[in-house]
């Protein structure tokens, strides 16, 4: 998976790590936590994508309104994609810190 | 609207996931679809039918190989479309030219007729390597899948048939420049046989791409489709480079007369055009072609 934090497939997993959702629901979800609003395309092709490698699976009945849920292996790579997001994020601090010290101490 | 933007997916994917995808349009935008949602499906919508196509995620290598030369061959359809606009543009420019039948732009127009026969060769023989599986195909029951296509595909045949015979006859009486535009009538009608006879080559290949979809290849099918879709390529870029060429002496050095005053001649354009694009679409087919067959 990705390591950006913008990309559909991180966020879904993301909103469906507190519990499983819709399709508008991750979409409600999505764009209070992240401020990035998915369209409606692009969510259900990202679900597709998500269900396709075992990432996801429907969490109830077929219908017009049916859950998903994350799985383990959904968990794993979401773990792993935000450790190397983690990295990153703490590398950018030190190297900001070093750089211009107030920045980066107020930022933290 | 809605229903409208769910057809535009691949048939499968609209039976698992459509119903979901319309409640979700309806609940976030009251039934009143934005034009912004309305894009993001389009283009959600046109990654699934590449996907579906092998062109894009991660297929198999043998359906990114399948995939990969069936959009060589509506490549190629486009091009046979773009290339007989050029080849009517064409007809008699000999005689426009003034240092007899030497110099760049002859030499420019056979290496668009040998591209021509060859291209067209080895179309044909990508068709042969596959007859076998066709065969198999239709043997085994496959003919009711296919069958809309390859009925729509004949009747338009017989129309466009039909079409040029009767302007063939209709011509015999006609004089030079009534058969060049002077006569409106005669105009209008060679006009729509001519899109006839390109929906004709549009239904074959819409018939062709259905039934290669179906078939089962093996891999030294598919490797041997791979490379004669490199080879249907080169040919494309052949003739669309030496189309170029040939434009560009010609302008340089016939007779003014033969432009009809501006040498950017709008129908040359728009066939050229549809040329260029039509190499540009098969080199990305070709690219996932021989990608897949490496792959295997």
């Amino acid at each position: 998976m990705t390591t950006r934090p913008n990309d559909p497939p991180v966020l879904i997993l993301t909103s469906l790590a507190s519990g499983p959702k819709h399709g508008y629901a991750l979409q409600k979800d999505i764009e209070a936590f992240a401020g990035t609003s998915l369209g409606p395309g692009t969510l259900y092709g990202a679900i597709s994508r998500l269900e396709e490698r075992g990432l996801i699976e429907p969490a109830g009945e077929a219908g017009r309104r049916r859950p998903y849920r994350i799985t383990a292996a959904g968990e794993e790579a979401l773990a792993e994609t935000l450790a190397e997001l983690r990295t990153i994020v703490d590398e950018g601090t030190a190297r900001l810190a070093g750089a211009r010290p107030s920045l980066a101490g107020g930022a933290a | 609207m809605t229903g409208l933007l769910l057809r535009l997916y691949p048939r499968p994917w609209r039976i698992r996931y459509g119903a979901e995808l319309e409640e979700l349009l309806v609940a976030s935008s009251g039934g009143r679809v934005s034009w912004r949602d309305g894009l993001d499906v389009a283009a959600g919508a046109f990654r699934e039918r590449l996907r579906a196509a092998g062109l894009a995620g991660d297929p198999p290598p043998a359906e990114r190989t399948r995939g990969g030369a069936l959009l060589v061959l509506c490549a190629w359809a486009l091009f046979v479309v773009g290339g007989v606009g050029v080849q009517k543009f064409s007809e008699h420019w000999q005689g426009a030219m003034p240092n007899g039948g030497h110099g760049v732009p002859f030499d420019a127009f056979d290496v668009l007729i040998g591209g021509a026969a060859v291209g067209s060769a080895l179309v044909v023989a990508g068709v042969v390597a596959a007859l076998p599986a066709l065969l198999r195909f239709l043997r085994d029951g496959g003919w009711p899948l296919v069958r809309p296509h390859l009925v729509a595909a004949s009747v338009l045949t017989v129309c466009a048939g039909a079409g040029v015979a009767g302007l063939a006859l209709w011509a015999h009486g006609l004089t030079g420049p009534q058969r060049n535009g002077s006569d409106a009538a005669y105009t209008a009608v060679a006009v729509l046989v001519a899109l006839l006879l390109a929906a004709c080559v549009l239904a074959w290949t819409a018939a062709a791409v259905a039934c290669g979809r179906r078939l089962h290849l093996t891999h030294g099918t598919l490797r041997l489709e791979a490379m004669l879709a490199v080879g249907v390529v080169a040919a494309m870029a052949a003739m669309t480079a030496a189309t170029a060429v040939w434009w560009a002496a010609l302008a340089r050095s016939a007779d003014p007369a033969f432009f009809g005053g501006s040498a950017v001649a709008p129908q040359l354009l728009v066939a050229t055009l549809l040329m260029l694009a039509a190499t540009l679409s098969g080199a990305l087919g070709a690219r996932q072609a021989v990608r897949g067959a490496l792959a295997a």
